[in-house]
């Protein structure tokens, strides 16, 4: 059995250097498209850790009616009742005139305003985080109904327009990666047809002396393998040396609001997911090729 | 052993390659089955190796309805279904032992087994002292013996030759026949050759099957006259 498998290795290497121009040929193209995946994949993951983020940070600001302060507390219960609420926090008329004096910068403007406490403008309200940006409006608005609520803030029609537009780059992203994975396959899967093609003879011997179809497509399996691996490299070193010197050059972040993630260990996650895509569409891409041959003929 | 059965064959593209043929071929016989181009000769081969399957009738081989065969179980029947070629269709980068060892390699045979079984077969074929040679090295008559030791090298019940004479000249020819009646002989294996080559069927007599236009025109005995 082991002997049998180094035999595939064996014959999978001896194929890859049999047909060295094809088979260099097809990885070349493995390696452009493995290039883009690696670019929209940390697109992608960057994303979607600052839409997370965002996400996370979003809260609505349930206010409380005037004379409604003392039943704060079965509203803060209506409210977790919701499908979609984290966590809520009551903050008083009083928390909320200390917030804004503690936000003064100048001791003059502080007791300036400490003078208004009397008459303090603020309302009671409650602070309410939510699981998912994506539910904000519909949270929104079950909060709206319940008694004593007299208004819902939840920064207005901006939220959800970045929001969606996360979203739709998140999907976007994802698509845009998983059909260059299929375009990769669709490479190895023409290679290995024309390899298949310029070995038909041989696969003729191994069929007439009683090779199991299992025998005859593992060195081809291998080949594919081998070519998807051989395509992965060169973007690893890209994804890699790149992301680095991004990283570095702009200090982590655009602008100072899109933090990117940092490169270790996350662009060595990118490295293991590359290998992987190379040795999969390898894989699956030869696999479906020589397959396609065997079905044909008995 | 081999049963046809009522067997006609009709490819997709719609040729009637064979009409209702009916034929028994007894274990440990030696056989010839003639006719011209287009005949049905090779179609009859097929359907004994089971690269095609019957429209019509059954094709048993060794109780094994051939045509009925799961997809998966036709390696497994190979095995006892040696073929060969005019061509020979040797692995040109494989030496002379490599290329027989192939046919043992395929189906697991330990290396001890292996290395022994290919020395039996090449000197039974008498070309033992070639097995460092490849392919391109030999003659014509050469590697048809080359091809003769891979297809027995795994002990087929039968061996089926199509046109091995085909591409030598009347002395390798007769060489070759006398090489599988040693074969017929020797290793108890039946023996089935599709010629059209008249001087081998003439000086080396069995029974013989004419096949012309997908029907069995004669099945003569051996000692028959022509």
């Amino acid at each position: 059995m082991i002997h049998r498998f180094f035999r595939h290795i064996k014959e999978g290497f001896y194929g890859v250097g049999r047909h060295l121009g094809m088979a260099l040929s097809s990885a070349t193209a493995v390696m452009i498209t493995l290039v883009l995946i690696s670019l929209f994949l940390i697109l992608t993951v960057n994303l979607f850790e600052m839409t997370r983020t965002i996400e996370e940070s979003i809260s609505i600001s349930a206010l409380i009616q005037k004379g409604a302060e003392s039943s704060h507390e079965q509203i803060e219960s209506k409210i977790l009742m919701i499908e979609g609420v984290k966590s809520v926090d009551y903050r008083s008329r009083e928390d909320e005139f200390n917030y804004y004096l503690e936000t003064q910068t100048s001791d003059d403007l502080k007791d300036f305003y400490n003078t208004y406490r009397d008459v303090n403008p603020f309302r009671a309200n409650i602070l309410v985080e939510i699981e998912d940006g994506g539910m904000l409006q519909g949270i929104k608005a079950q909060i709206e109904k319940i008694d004593g609520i007299d208004e819902v803030a939840d920064g207005g029609a901006n939220t959800y327009t970045l929001i969606g537009i996360l979203s739709n780059v998140r999907i976007f992203g994802g698509a845009l990666v998983l059909s260059l994975c299929i375009l990769a396959i669709y490479l190895v899967y023409n290679t290995i047809k024309i390899t298949i093609a310029s070995r038909s003879d041989e696969i003729w011997i191994m069929r007439h002396v009683g090779a199991k179809n299992g025998y005859i497509r593992a060195p081809f399996l291998v080949e594919g393998v081998i070519i998807g691996f051989l395509g992965s490299i060169l973007p690893i070193l890209i994804s890699v040396f790149g992301y680095i010197y991004v990283y570095k050059k702009i200090g982590g972040s655009f602008f100072g609001a899109f933090v990117l993630l940092p490169p270790h260990p996350f662009i060595l996650y990118i490295a293991g997911i590359l290998v992987a895509i190379g040795v999969i569409v390898g894989f699956v891409g030869s696999y479906i090729s020589v397959c396609k041959y065997l079905r044909m003929k008995r | 052993m081999i049963e046809i059965k009522n067997v006609s064959k009709t490819y997709d593209n719609g040729t009637h390659a064979l009409y209702n043929i009916n034929l028994e071929i007894n274990a440990e016989e030696f056989v010839y089955i003639v006719g011209s181009t287009g005949s049905g000769k090779s179609t009859l081969i097929k359907l004994l190796d089971g690269e095609e399957v019957p429209t019509d009738g059954d094709v048993i081989v060794n109780d094994v309805n051939v045509g009925k065969l799961k997809f998966k179980k036709v390696p497994l029947y190979r095995r006892n279904v040696g073929v060969v070629f005019q061509d020979y269709r040797l692995l040109p980068r494989k030496t002379v032992f490599e290329n027989v060892a192939y046919a043992l390699e395929v189906i697991d045979a330990p290396k001890d087994v292996l290395r022994k079984r290919v020395r039996e077969v090449l000197k039974l074929v008498d070309i033992a002292d070639k097995s460092n040679a490849f392919p391109d090295e030999l003659s014509g008559g050469q590697q048809q013996r080359v091809a003769i030791a891979r297809a027995i090298a795994n002990r087929p019940k039968i061996l089926i030759a199509d046109e091995p004479t085909g591409n030598l000249d009347p002395r390798k020819s007769d060489e070759i026949i006398s090489l599988l009646e040693k074969i017929n002989r020797e290793e108890k294996t039946t023996i089935l050759i599709v010629t059209h080559d008249t001087e081998i069927v003439k000086n080396h007599p069995k029974r013989m099957i004419m096949i012309e236009s997908g029907h069995i025109v004669a099945d003569l005995p051996k000692g028959a006259n022509v």
